[in-house]
This record gives C-alpha cells, sequence and structure tokens, in this order.
C-alpha cells in the first residue's frame, strides 16, 4: 500500500506543480500578486471542455486549444488591470486587491454564463485504462499529468536559461529599471511572461480538471490557496523549486491522510507554508531579495 | 476622490433603501402570499432550483383548482441565499419584515436553518424546511416545522438492507467534515451502523471541496470492507466514487449514500462509477401510484428534465401548506401553525402527518434506490 | 400606506435590515482592525482568524460557563490578544506579501482545528443558540469609541511615529522609532478589535461556524480597507459601510451581484489611487 500512496502523491503533487508553474514566474518575474490566475485556470478548461463537446475534439486537440486561449486571456486581462499600476510602480498590495476585483467579477460572470454545476469532459475522452504492476494502479490521465508537468519544468528551464527571451526575462525579474535602460522592450517582455504563464494555468486546467472530473468556474479559486504554499515553500520565481515543493507537498498530504489522520490533511499545506515563512522565507531554493522599497 | 464615492455612496444606500421600503406593495386582498429561501446561485443551486420548480408547479395547480380561502390565489416570493447563510438571515428578513409572509418554505441546507430558524421563530412565523435533514433542526423552535425525513430516519433503512440483503458485515465510512448537514449524516449512519452490530474497520474524512481522496481510498482499499458509506453533498459524492473505481475498488464494494447522494447530477457527474450506489429515499420517480405519475410527467412538460426527490418534496409541502391555510381559515401564521399539527395529506411522498416534534411521522415509504447507468432505480 | 402607524413601520425596518445593521457595525471594528496593522505598514491578513478565536471564545464562555456578557466581551477581546503575543514573534519578522500569507496560513490551520475540535467547537455544525445579547448601541458605542481612540492616538507623538513607518520603515527605525514594539502594538490592537467584533458577531448571529473566519473573510476585511483607505481612521469604516450594504442593495440584480462587487473593487484601485493605494505609491521619478 505504501507505494500505491507514493504514486498517489506524485501524482497529486504533480497537479500542485503543474499550477504552480505559471503563478510562480508571474509572481517570481513581475513582483505581482496576480490572483487572476486562478480564471485562466477555469478558462483553459472551460475552453478545451467546450471544443471536446462541441467539436468532438481529441485531447490532443482540447488540451493546446484551452492552454492558448488562457495565454490570450491572460496577456489582455493583465494589460488592462496591471500596467497602470506597474508604471506607477504600486506595491503588491495594489496588484493584489485589483487582480482580487477582477477575479471575483470573471468568476462570477463566468458562472452567470456557464452556470456554477459542475461538468465532465465526455465519457471516453481519454481513455480509461490503467496499468498496473507491483501493487500499484496508475491511470493513462495521471500519467500524462506526471509526464506533462515534469516536461514543462524542463522545458521552462531551458526558455529561460538557454534563450535569449528567457535573458530578457531574468533581466526583467532582477531590475526592470535597469533592463529598460539596457534596451530590452519591457513591454513586450512583460506579455511574454503573461502569455506563458496563462498558457500554463490553462494546461494545468485542463489536465487537472480531466483528472478529477470537475470543472466549475471557481476550480480555479480552489486551488490557489495551495498554490500560494507551493511557490513561496519552493521559492518565488524558481520553477525547480515549484515542481519539488508541489511534489512534496502532494507526498506529504497523501502520506498524512493514509497513515495519521485524514482530518489533518487540510492542515499539512498551510503548517508547512507557515513554518517555511517563519523560518526560511525564501524558500528552497529561492535567493534573498533585498526587500523592495 | 473615494471620499466623494464614499459619500456618494452612502447617500445612494440611504435613498436606495428608502425608496425601497415605500414601495412596498399594498397586500392584495385577493392573495396569500408565502416566502421562501432557496439556494438559486452559486454550488448546489441545483437543489435550490429543483425545490423552487417543485413549489411553482404545485402552487400553479392549486391556482387552477380554485386556490386558497375560497378563491384567493396563492403567490410564492422566493429569494436566493446563495448558499450563503447572512444572506439567508437577510432574506428571511425581509420576507418576514417587509412582505410579512406568514410562511416560509426553506431555506435549503440546514447550515442556514440554523441560522434562520431562531430568527423566523423568534416572529412567531411558521417556517418548514424541506430538505433540511440534519439533527436538531425542528428543536429550533415551536414554528419550525420539516417535511423531509431526517437522516436517522432515513439510512438505518438504508443500512439494514444492505446488511440482510448483501450480507454486508464490514464497512469504511466516509463523510464531508465541514459542512454540517454530512457531519450530521455520518453521525447517523454510525449510530444505526452500531445498532446493526456493523464491524466499522476505518473512519475517513475529508472537505467538501476536496478533488484528490486517493490517500483516504487507498488506506480503505487495503481494508477489504464489504461496503463503504458516504455522507456528503453530490458532488464530492461523485469525486469519491470516480476516484474509488480509478483506484481500482472493485464494484463488488458498494457504496451507501445519505441524502445528498438523492441527486440526478450523481449520474451525470460519476457515471457508471457509481453503478451499485445504495440511498434511501422517501420517494422514487417510478413509484406507482396516479398522483405520482401525473406529477412527474407535469414537472418533465415544464422543466424539460425528470424531477428529483427535492422538488417531490417540495411539491407536497406547497399542498400541505395550501391545505393548511385552508384549514386555519385565515393567513395567520398562529392559525396555520396549529392547522399543520392536524395535517393529513396524501401526496407524491405518500401518507403525510407531523410528530408532535414537527417532524414526518412516518417513515415507512422510504424505499431502497440503486443507482444503475447513470439512473436511480428501485432495489427489488 | 395601508394604515401603518411610524411606529410600527419603524420596527418593521429595524427588523428586516437588523442583521445588515449589525454587521454594518461589526464590519466597522473589523474595518479599523486592518486599519491598525496598515497603519503602520503591516500586511497582516490576519483579522479573520482573531476574529475567529473572539467569536468561539465569546460562545463558549456564554454557552458553557453562563458569563455574564459586560465578563464575555474583553475576555472575546483578550485571547486573540495573547495568540496574538505568541505568533507576533516569528511572524513580525516578515513582511509584504509573505506576512499576508502567513497570517492566512493561520487562519486556514486554525479552520481545521475548529473542525476537528468537535467537543469544544461542535465541529462542522458549529455553536447554534447563542443568546442576542450584542445590542446595536453597544457594538456602535465600540465603533464610535475605536475610531476616537485612533483619531487621537493619529494626532499624538504615537501618529507621527506611526505615519514614518508607513512611508518608509528602514528609515524610521534609524531615527528612533522602536519597530518591533510598534508592529506588536498594532497587531494585538488590530487582535482585539478582531476579537471585539468576533464576539459580537457571535451573539448577534446566535449561530457561528468553522467555516467563517477564514480566506474569505480576511479578503472582505482587506477590502474594506482598501475602498476607503487609510488616510484617516474614518475611511475605512466607510469602505466597510459601502461594501457590506452592496450585496443588499443590488439584490435585484441576483447574480450579477458578485461581478459588480468585484468591478468596483477594480475601478476603485486603479482610479481612486488616494483612496486606495496607501503606501509605497509613488510618482515614477
Amino acid at each position: 500500500m505504501l507505494s500505491q500512496q507514493l504514486v498517489n502523491g506524485l501524482v497529486l503533487g504533480s497537479t500542485y506543480a503543474l499550477f504552480a508553474l505559471g503563478f510562480t514566474l508571474i509572481f517570481g518575474v513581475l513582483r505581482v500578486i496576480n490572483l487572476t490566475y486562478g480564471f485562466y485556470f477555469s478558462i483553459g478548461a472551460f475552453v478545451a471542455l467546450t471544443v471536446a463537446r462541441e467539436f468532438g475534439a481529441t485531447i490532443w486537440v482540447a488540451l493546446p486549444v484551452g492552454a492558448l486561449s488562457a495565454g490570450v486571456v491572460a496577456v489582455v486581462a493583465d494589460w488592462i488591470l496591471l500596467t497602470r499600476l506597474r508604471r506607477a510602480k504600486a506595491g503588491e498590495l495594489a496588484s493584489l486587491m485589483v487582480t482580487l476585483g477582477a477575479v471575483l467579477a470573471l468568476y462570477s460572470l463566468m458562472a452567470v454564463f456557464i452556470g456554477t454545476d459542475i461538468q465532465r469532459f465526455p465519457f471516453g475522452f481519454v481513455d480509461n485504462t490503467a496499468i498496473e504492476f507491483g501493487g500499484i494502479r496508475i491511470s493513462l490521465v495521471q500519467m500524462l499529468i506526471v509526464g506533462t508537468t515534469f516536461v514543462l519544468v524542463a522545458v521552462l528551464f531551458l526558455l529561460l536559461q538557454r534563450t535569449k527571451l528567457g535573458l530578457m526575462i531574468r533581466a526583467l525579474a532582477e531590475n526592470e529599471d535597469a533592463a529598460r535602460l539596457m534596451g530590452i522592450n519591457v513591454g513586450l517582455t512583460v506579455a511574454a511572461v503573461s502569455f506563458l504563464s496563462g498558457t500554463l494555468g490553462g494546461a494545468a486546467g485542463v489536465l487537472i480538471g480531466l483528472n478529477f472530473n470537475a470543472i466549475q468556474p471557481f476550480m480555479g479559486e480552489h486551488m490557489m490557496l495551495r498554490g500560494f504554499a507551493v511557490i513561496i515553500i519552493g521559492g518565488l520565481g524558481d520553477i525547480r523549486g515549484a515542481l519539488i515543493a508541489g511534489v512534496l507537498l502532494g507526498v506529504l498530504e497523501v502520506l498524512t491522510a493514509g497513515y495519521i489522520s485524514s482530518n489533518a490533511k487540510e492542515a499539512v499545506a498551510f503548517t508547512i507554508l507557515v513554518l517555511t515563512l517563519w523560518f526560511r522565507p525564501v524558500g528552497l531554493f529561492g535567493r534573498a531579495q533585498a526587500k523592495r522599497a | 476622490m473615494s471620499r466623494l464615492l464614499s459619500r456618494v455612496g452612502a447617500a445612494a444606500l440611504g435613498s436606495l433603501m428608502g425608496a425601497s421600503l415605500l414601495a412596498t406593495p399594498v397586500m392584495a386582498q385577493q392573495t396569500v402570499t408565502v416566502g421562501a429561501i432557496e439556494i438559486l446561485s452559486g454550488p448546489s443551486a441545483a437543489y435550490g432550483t429543483a425545490i423552487k420548480g417543485g413549489l411553482e408547479l404545485a402552487m400553479d395547480e392549486i391556482n387552477a383548482a380554485g386556490g386558497v380561502l375560497g378563491g384567493k390565489k396563492l403567490a410564492l416570493i422566493v429569494e436566493d441565499s446563495a448558499g450563503n447563510k447572512d444572506q439567508a438571515v437577510n432574506a428571511a428578513r425581509k420576507l418576514v419584515g417587509r412582505d410579512k409572509v406568514p410562511v416560509v418554505i426553506g431555506p435549503t441546507l440546514s447550515n442556514e436553518m440554523f441560522a434562520v430558524g431562531p430568527v423566523t421563530n423568534d416572529r412567531k412565523v411558521v417556517t418548514i424546511g424541506t430538505s433540511t435533514t440534519a439533527k436538531g433542526i425542528t428543536e429550533l423552535g415551536p414554528y419550525i416545522f420539516r417535511t423531509a425525513l431526517p437522516e436517522s430516519d432515513v439510512v438505518p433503512v438504508t443500512l439494514k438492507t444492505a446488511k440482510e440483503k448483501f450480507g454486508v458485515k464490514t464497512i469504511a465510512m466516509m463523510y464531508a467534515n465541514d459542512d454540517a448537514f454530512s457531519k450530521s449524516g455520518f453521525d447517523s449512519m454510525k449510530a444505526a451502523a452500531e445498532q446493526l452490530g456493523l464491524t466499522i474497520a476505518t473512519i475517513e474524512t475529508f472537505g467538501s471541496k476536496d478533488a484528490d481522496f486517493s490517500a483516504q481510498l487507498t488506506k480503505i482499499k487495503g481494508l477489504n470492507v464489504d461496503a463503504i458509506t458516504i455522507s456528503a453533498l453530490v458532488e464530492p459524492i461523485s469525486g469519491v466514487v470516480l476516484q474509488a473505481r480509478q483506484l481500482g475498488i472493485p464494484a463488488s464494494v458498494r457504496f451507501i449514500g445519505g441524502n445528498g447522494a438523492n441527486s440526478p447530477k450523481l449520474g451525470e457527474i460519476a457515471g457508471a462509477a457509481a453503478d451499485g450506489l445504495l440511498v434511501g429515499s422517501p420517494w422514487f420517480i417510478a413509484k406507482k401510484g396516479e398522483t405520482n405519475e401525473k406529477f412527474v410527467s407535469t414537472y418533465k412538460q415544464r422543466y424539460g428534465k425528470d424531477p428529483d426527490q427535492f422538488a417531490a418534496q417540495a411539491y407536497d409541502t406547497m399542498y400541505i401548506v395550501a391545505k393548511a391555510i385552508d384549514t386555519a381559515g385565515a393567513a395567520d401564521s398562529e392559525k396555520i401553525r396549529e392547522a399543520l399539527y392536524k395535517t393529513d395529506f396524501n401526496g407524491v411522498m405518500g401518507p403525510f402527518t407531523f410528530t408532535e416534534g414537527r417532524d414526518p411521522a412516518s417513515n415507512e415509504g422510504v424505499v431502497v434506490l440503486s443507482m444503475k447507468n447513470g439512473r436511480f432505480e428501485i432495489l427489488e | 400606506m395601508d394604515g401603518m402607524t411610524m411606529a410600527e413601520w419603524l420596527d418593521d425596518f429595524l427588523f428586516t435590515y437588523e442583521t445588515l445593521i449589525h454587521a454594518l457595525g461589526v464590519n466597522g471594528l473589523l474595518a479599523l482592525s486592518m486599519y491598525c496593522v496598515m497603519a503602520v505598514g503591516q500586511l497582516s491578513l490576519g483579522q479573520a482568524a482573531f476574529m475567529g478565536i473572539g467569536a468561539y471564545t465569546g460562545a463558549l464562555l456564554t454557552l458553557n460557563l453562563g458569563l455574564p456578557f459586560w465578563l464575555v466581551l474583553p475576555l472575546s477581546a483578550l485571547a486573540p490578544a495573547v495568540v496574538a503575543l505568541v505568533i507576533g514573534g516569528p511572524t513580525l519578522r516578515l513582511s509584504g506579501v509573505y506576512l499576508a500569507i502567513s497570517t492566512i496560513a493561520l487562519g486556514e490551520v486554525l479552520r481545521v482545528l475548529y473542525i476537528n475540535a468537535e467537543w469544544l467547537t461542535g465541529g462542522a455544525l458549529g455553536l447554534s443558540g447563542i443568546p442576542r445579547k450584542a445590542d446595536l448601541w453597544l457594538i456602535y458605542l465600540l465603533l464610535f469609541l475605536a475610531v476616537l481612540g485612533f483619531w487621537a492616538v493619529g494626532r499624538s507623538k504615537i501618529g507621527r511615529a506611526m505615519e514614518a513607518m508607513r512611508e518608509d520603515e528602514a528609515v524610521a527605525g534609524v531615527m528612533g522609532v522602536n519597530l518591533p514594539v510598534y508592529k506588536m502594538g498594532a497587531l494585538v490592537v488590530s487582535a482585539m478589535l478582531a476579537g471585539l467584533a468576533g464576539c459580537l458577531t457571535a451573539h448577534s448571529n446566535s449561530f457561528i461556524g468553522p467555516n467563517e473566519f477564514g480566506f474569505e473573510m480576511a479578503v472582505t476585511i482587506l477590502s474594506f480597507a482598501l475602498l476607503g483607505g487609510i488616510g484617516t481612521p474614518i475611511a475605512p469604516v466607510i469602505g466597510a459601510l459601502v461594501l457590506t450594504s452592496l450585496p443588499e442593495i443590488l439584490r435585484p440584480l441576483q447574480d450579477f451581484r458578485l461581478v459588480i462587487n468585484g468591478l468596483i473593487i477594480v475601478v476603485a484601485v486603479l482610479f481612486l489611487p488616494r483612496g486606495v493605494i496607501p503606501f509605497r505609491l509613488r510618482r515614477a521619478p
């Protein structure tokens, strides 16, 4: 049973990590607490759902369509909401509030048009089979999630470290003014980060919505609190951190529920979060940042 | 600028509230208005919308047949609580304080009733829960009634049937620990299980909004139980059931659900994974009898979908209220209260009377249903 | 108006809006609790958690020990203050977003505790049947006193120190402001106000449950201060008044209610900087 629980933890943890990837990117690079991220998650899932239901698309079509739509929405929304604040160099508080208000409005708007009932992908959208070996059982979707998470982490890492765009993003994260002075097109870079982050969120929405068979407008909101925990424990802006923290959290939650008590499961993420903040606020991989004036 | 905005806002608030008060509709002498508080938006809206459907269908039929109190029309004001306790209370206050209804039907969830009940009871307004099944509802006060069979009456029947029919001896129990209805249902299940001498292998909890139950289910799988009881709202139940089959818990290990499972949504979301789930219900769509068959077909015609237990209970309740108004001879809460005690009604739920404690008197009509292919069937 | 007397009309008005009027007062106190920490430049979002502690303490003292209300009220303010002292140490070393998130996380941990400590807190079923002892005059009196208190402090030496901390904490420290003391003080006062609000809410609504004092409540309290601004103590209170009455005014709009609520916050933040973004908002040099 332990091995199955570990697999459960790995899968759950991958969902957390997958969700956190885009979130940590936005937070770490743009220094904005972008609560609308949860909305991109929901939108990605819904677009994919619609495409699957109305046009009979398979997952190989629905997933990228959902993800990319979320990316586009992200660019637009971030531009509307955050440009002004960034120009005025308003603090994190302002971005927190504006995105909070926006996401509240957006979720509710979505609920008005789509309804709050839980929906699911059509039966048979993805093959339901699972493989069993050595007392472990894992389904295709679950393997897809774990696989995608690891692949995305690798791709993102390479993008940030090896490409010109990645360089621009990292420069922006270090110091926006200096980057601008060096000739980096800040507006374009920011848009790129928004797009990336939104796409990642959307992809997460599709896969996670598929795994748990539960798609409803507020699904992003539920993940957000865990998302905070993951990105802080992992270190803001650090991709590897998001992966490791996510998986770690997933495994710990599952083991707590399985071997201690399912009552305590809820508290695991937050307890670790609080402990991290008290004793190692930068997280596993964060760099100690000078406090922004 | 914000001060100006705030001042403008305050003035607007004041005048809006004033205006809306002055616009209190003059109670037409030709109508008897009854109030209802239901969840019409947000999660759990499925329950509230079904209830509203049942109420309105009954109301229209009653009016077509001549109304109440010798020709007066029965009217209904439905307020949305959105599942929010405070909003439910505000809605109750509005119905009682402004609209002056003699009877309030609802609210939908037990949680809400615990907040609303004391308020309406204080004002001596009859309040009837059609879907509130937790423990302690009618104890809130002498004006609080309920037509929904409490879990403590239904669950023992379901468990007993499981034991006798399927030889269930060892069970695992699951419930949502952050919701009053689910917890209360679990308490009833546990008591019933102990009374029947079943062995409880483990008790696992989860949150109503959780999506991952793999840890709990893997643990349960390792214990080789005969059945799993589950007390929660329909959405988490669907998630649990789906994941259970995904993890390889065989279909021979049945799920036994509380009242939350009594919704067609279970089949919609969980599909084949829910096959074999047992749930006790005071009503069943294919129940034989002219009243029920007519109700089912009229409901389907009007709303384009099958009624569920919530709609059925609401439908009967509206008739019960109308009859009580007639017996009382006036749209007076006190008289209606006394009339309700004398209720002797035969509806889609079967014969109905109230106990001294204002609960439904009999659980004879409870049937055990089993899910198959996304629909409920009577367990033979 | 079909023969109602003025007295009856007033009676009905009060009854219909009783919950709302209570809530306006309580939320005013909560807004001040938020103001308190923001006035020293701290983004602590623990008010909801402290409110929960105050609510449960008050309810349990009344229900289980039958203590008189004049005793229960201050004790409900004391309990969260003690908790604030305990967690204040490690928590106040954090700043900005980290502080905010850690306080929210604490609120969630408490929520799990409330749910599981069934024998004490009633678990998911919460505590019901709490006698309604929170009179309107009491709530508004406390609110008035709190506003007055803050106003008086604001004009004193303490107030100037707080403003210095808001502008630039490092400089304030160098100038001799005892940062840790002020921060802890603000947290403790904020906890007391929130605890009072919690106790009052428990004794107005007669029923409290574990899910009422978590993330959503924390965000709501934050939005009071954000809408109204923190220029003066009365500003967040007005923010609370507006946002609390909004759902009721917008009731006819049904589903669009939350949408409008959210949009108002967005508009307020983007276009009302003075009212909203308190510190750290500078024009780019």
